[in-house]
Formats: C-alpha cells, structure tokens, sequence
C-alpha cells in the first residue's frame, strides 16, 4: 500500500462530497484522512485526502477519474516529497 | 419570460432541448409533469409497462439516432426500477437523461411514501446526477443535463424533481446554450502515431465503440484504405467498420474470430479507436499482445493506459483524431508478409457452426438467415447470453449503429424495450430484436407498448428451452451439472406464440429448416403490429471460438479443446 495525497476543489453543491467518496469505494480506493474546508470564495471548498493504493497502482488515474466529476473543479495529486516536507 | 408552473418549464425546457419522444410511467410526485405534456405537440410520450422499458428504451433510441434519449419515472420504486438502465447505459457510454419525480422538498429525508434517494443511489452509474431545488432552475438544469449527456464521453445523466417544485409557479426563461469544450488532438502526439504506423510491419487497427459514438465510420474507412491495415471491432463496435470489407477480419475478444485475435496477439502495434481494453476482449491481460506497442486514442483521459499502457496517448474525439490522423499520414507500411499470415488464417479458420447431431435446428443457421434475408439496412438489437454472441458473429454489419446490445453490463432484458426505443427513432428501417428465452422472459412486457403504440418490432426469440450461454459454461467447466439452467420453454411454459398474440402481436413459430425463411418473410410481411417468432432450436449448439475466461487469448478455442494459436507454430 502506498500513500498518496490528493488536493481537490470541490463546487458548492449537494451531493459532491457524495460523488467523490462513493468514487473511491467502487474503484477500491484507501481513505487515511480527509478533511473539506470553506475557500474565500463561497462557490467552492477545498478538499485535501491522504489515499492509500495498492503497491504499483500510481495515482494517475484516480486523478484522472476524479477529473471526470462535475463538481471536481480540479484535483492533483502532491508528490510524496512534498508531502515529506509539510509534515516535517 | 412567461408564468408558468415549474412542469410547464420542464416540458418546454424538454422541447427547446430537441426531445422528440419521452418513454416513461406516471405516479404520484411525477404527476404534475404529465399534464403540460397532455398539451406538447413536439414531444411523444410512449407509456411503457415496467421503468426498466423505458430507460433501454431511451437508450436504444438513442443508439439508433445519435440523440439523448428520455425516460421518466416516478419517485421510490419508479425511480430504482432505472437503476439498471442507467447502470447500463452508463458501461456503454449511452446519452440518456432520466427525470424522475421527488417527494415534496419538506418530506425529503423523512421516509416519506415513495421516497427513494434516487439522486445517491445513481451515484456511481450516472455522469452526474441533479437535484432541482428551485423552480427557476428547471430549464437550465435540463439544458446542462442534455449537453452533460451529449458530451465528451457520452452517458446518463439523472435529474430528480421534488413534486412542489413541479407545482410551483415560476418563469420560463430559455436557458442560454451549454457550452461543450472539445479538445483537439495534440499535435505531437499524432506525429508520433504516424510515425509508428508507417514503420510497423504487423499494425492493427482495434475499434471500440467510441467510433460509433464519434461519427467517425467514414474517416477510419478512408485511414484503413489508404494504409491498407487490418481492422478488428469490437462488440460496441460492430458495423463501424463494414462486415463486407477485405481489410475487416471481425470481432476479437472472448467469442471473436480466429483472425481477428491473433491479429492482435501477433501484433506489433495496436492502434486503439475508443475502445477500453475490456477483459472480455483482452483475456488475461499480462498475456495480451505482448510484442505490441500502443497507440490509444479515446475522448476520456481515465480510459488511456487504465488496463493497457499506451506508447502513445491521444486524448480527443475519434473522429478528430482520424482526421488529423489522415493528414499526417503520409507513408503506408509495408504488409505483405502480414497479410498473408491473417489471409492464411482467414481461410482456415472461418466462422462456422455444425449442425446438431439430433436434427433440431441450428441458432446459428437463424441468424445467419435473418441477416441475410432483412439486411443490412436494418437494426438488430440483442439481449445477452449465446445469441447475443451469434447475433455478433453471423449477422452482417454494414453501417455503424445497425447492431445495439448491452455489451459493458451485459442486460438480460435489453433487446425488446432497446428495439422498441430504436424503432420510435428511425420508424422507417426495420428493427429486429434477435433474443434469447431467458432474457424474452424478462422485458416481453414493452410488447404491450409496442403493440398499443404502433411500434412494429419483430423479435425473434432464440428459444433453446435453457439460460444457454450459463449452460455452456457449466457444460464446459462444470462437468456438465446443468443446475437451473433448464426454462421449460420447450415444453411451452410460457408458450411463446399464445403470449405474443396476448400481448397484441403476431406469434409464429418454426421448428424445422425448411421453414426458416418463410417464416422471416412472412413476419416481414407484417407491418401494423410487432411480430415474435418462437425458433425452437436444440439445446447443445455452443458459442465458438472461445477464449476460456481466466486465459490468455493466445489459449483461442475452435471447438472444446482445439487451440489452434497455442498448439500450432503458425
């Protein structure tokens, strides 16, 4: 299992938590933390989750699949390194 | 800006969006919806018998048009019984926007009567799924709903309204168009593609589905011709490519033709048209083309090197990408020897079938008739099972969208309603549902619908008496242990003929060769109700060749036991 952190914003709107974590469960998808927070802009939250894949599953395609959401206004996956240093 | 109650808006939001039929079934909070469209002389509504009818109605509709398809369903178990279609609709990238009634917004979350979470429950087989809160949304959210639909890679989209809402008095303002970003092929990548193909010695070309949703039959023709490489398509992709052609060797994957799997195994590169390296085409997947580099073109970047890492990545329309594609292309390779490898094969290992031993007829000789007798111009849909396979490999395609199953999901049940939905788009070809008795026993219900609707399918039941493509896995993997396989239809439990004509249709039934064509005439023959012909045909026929799930493809079966790619140094 590798860890990756995924930084996400989020439209506004109900349901797309719903969206997002129901994406992880079918696509069997580890979730370590997560946290939804408001923005300055009310029409949209900023969303940061700590994954866990399985070893040699890179996370370029969940991001991929996030991006297909309506309500993901964008989502990138942090380097690990950096990662490193925040928690440092 | 008119005042009119929040169904108004929803039936006139529907019209401006170029809806032309709706197949649906009133309720309770969906009611309101029903009375402005009493008064809508753009829009159709066909009254369908189960939920279920309308959303493969919907989507064979718009398999056979190119346009969103609408169904419509109630609150609580008219919207669950959509489940399905939009499971469906959603594996095979069908646009269909599905409305549903809601209880009042004040009953919401209160277990009210009839109240289902449609919205969460459609979560993971919807595009994107609406709630309408608010009156003055409606004729946004419906146009959002339709481009959604429409879009990008195409699919479901859900809009749940709340009954009150429908109710309420609102304005009509036409919603402004919905914007569709597309994006264009990336310019090196193509180069490099074209590169690949004028350098490859053993290419192919594998079609999937996004060609036919893409509009893209003519450009892949004009590419194929002008390369001279072979071409494979898929079960979403039969007829994008002409069945008729030199270069075309058929359908690969688990029930494909021998030419058409080793073209891919023995390939050194795959050039992929909107298609997802499915396990059913692919078997085993560390096994599959080993020595192939991959170009892989698709309209949604998930899909690119998901199962298969792609050498090339092409994120665009098929047909774009064909077009860019065509202009960069300047070098055809050098085929020969490959040519003479697929040609060898060709001959030696045609699509065939043996009759059965015990003189009852063949499914395959059916199929192969109705295709030959109805044509090319016709629509075929299918259900699931062994038919649905022979319907793949004996019927002819020509046109790309002349052959609608359920290939992602694989729904039992989808080829009557999916006709019927085919035949309100394009009322002047003839559409034929080529099923099986156990999926018949599923959805045979629309028959109604057809029949009160002047709807004039004609299915041809496939009747083997058993749940025929289970039996023959139990047959081959199972010792032959046919546990609850058996249907009884052979012995006229249902008695399929008596069931159409109480359904409102004609009922024909055949049994022997000799009666085979006549039998198709004579329901072509019918054009003022739907027809069901029950073939009795024998319960052993098997479905070949056969790539054995958890295999390689390189493990291609004939016949039970004959691998001619693994056994033979071809």
């Amino acid at each position: 299992m590798t860890r990756h952190v995924l930084s996400m914003v989020l439209r506004n709107v109900p349901g797309a938590l719903a969206r997002v974590v129901v994406l992880f469960s079918s696509r069997g998808v580890d979730v370590e933390s997560l946290s939804l927070d408001p923005t300055e802009r009310g029409d949209v939250s900023r969303m940061d989750v700590v994954v866990g894949l399985p070893a040699g599953r890179s996370p370029d395609q969940l991001v991929k699949q996030l991006s297909r959401l309506v309500d993901v206004k964008s989502v990138v996956a942090v380097a690990d390194s950096a990662r490193n240093q925040i928690g440092a | 800006m008119d005042t009119v109650t929040g169904a108004s808006s929803l039936v006139r939001a529907l019209e401006d969006a170029g809806c032309e039929v709706i197949f649906g079934i009133p309720g309770g909070t969906i009611l309101p919806a029903y009375d402005p469209l009493l008064d809508s002389v753009n829009i159709r509504h066909v009254l369908v018998r189960h939920e279920q009818g309308a959303g493969h109605a919907a989507s064979g509709y718009a398999q056979a048009t190119g346009r969103v398809g609408v169904c419509v369903a109630t609150s609580g178990p008219g919207a669950t019984n959509l489940v399905t279609p939009l499971a469906d609709a959603y594996m095979d990238s069908v646009p269909i926007v599905a409305i549903t009634g809601q209880v009042n917004r004040s009953m919401i979350g209160t277990d009210a009567f009839q109240e289902a979470d449609i919205r969460s429950i459609s979560l993971p087989i919807t595009k994107h799924a609406f709630q309408v809160t608010e009156p003055e949304d409606i004729p946004a959210v419906i146009a959002e709903a339709f481009a959604l639909a429409a879009g990008g890679r195409p699919g479901p989209v859900l809009v749940d309204i709340p009954k009150d809402v429908l109710a309420a008095t609102t304005t009509y303002t036409p919603a402004p168009p919905v914007p569709t970003p597309r994006v264009t092929p990336a310019a090196n990548e193509i180069r490099r593609a074209a590169g690949l193909i004028a350098s490859s010695r053993r290419p192919v070309f594998y079609v999937g589905g996004g060609v036919v949703r893409a509009g893209a039959a003519a450009e892949l023709r004009a590419l194929a011709e002008r390369t001279g490489i072979p071409v494979v398509t898929t079960l979403m992709a039969r007829g994008a490519f002409p069945d008729s052609h030199r270069q075309h060797l058929g359908m690969p994957g688990m029930h494909g033709t021998v030419p058409a799997v080793a073209a891919l195994q023995q390939s050194d590169l795959l050039i992929a048209l909107g298609t997802r390296f499915d396990d059913r085409v692919t078997g085993v997947l560390k096994l599959f083309a080993p020595n192939a580099a991959v170009i892989h073109a698709d309209i949604d970047p998930a899909e690119i090197s998901k199962n298969r890492k792609a050498d090339v990545p092409i994120i665009g329309d098929c047909r774009d990408v064909l077009v860019s594609l065509n202009a960069a292309v300047r070098q055809a390779p050098v085929l020969t020897s490959w040519w003479a490898y697929l040609d060898g094969l060709r001959d030696r290992f045609p699509l065939g079938y043996d009759w059965p031993d015990d003189g009852t007829l063949s499914p395959q000789h059916v199929i192969e008739r109705i295709g030959t007798l109805v044509g090319p111009e016709a629509i075929y849909t299918a259900g699931v099972g062994q038919h649905q396979m022979w319907a793949a490999q004996f019927i002819g395609y020509e046109r790309p969208g002349s052959f609608i199953n359920s290939g992602g999901l694989g729904t039992m049940g989808f080829a009557v309603p999916a006709a019927m939905g085919a035949q309100c788009g394009v009322p002047d070809r003839a559409v034929w549902a080529i099923d099986g008795d156990g999926c018949f026993q599923m959805t045979n219900q629309e028959l109604v619908t057809c029949a009160l609707e002047g709807i004039p399918i004609k299915v041809a039941v496939i009747n083997n008496g058993n749940l025929g493509m289970v039996r023959q896995w139990q047959n081959l993997f199972y010792r032959g242990r046919y546990s609850n396989t058996g249907l009884s239809t052979h012995d006229r439990v249902p008695d399929f003929v008596a069931l159409a004509e109480a359904l409102g249709c004609v009922g024909l039934r055949c049994a022997e060769k000799s009666e085979v064509d006549d039998v198709i005439m004579r329901a072509m023959e019918v054009r003022d109700r739907p027809v069901v012909i029950d073939f009795v045909v024998g319960e052993d026929a098997q479905v070949w060749p056969m790539v054995a799930a958890g295999t390689g493809n390189d493990e291609i079966m004939t016949v039970r036991g004959i691998k001619p790619l693994f056994d033979e140094d071809l």
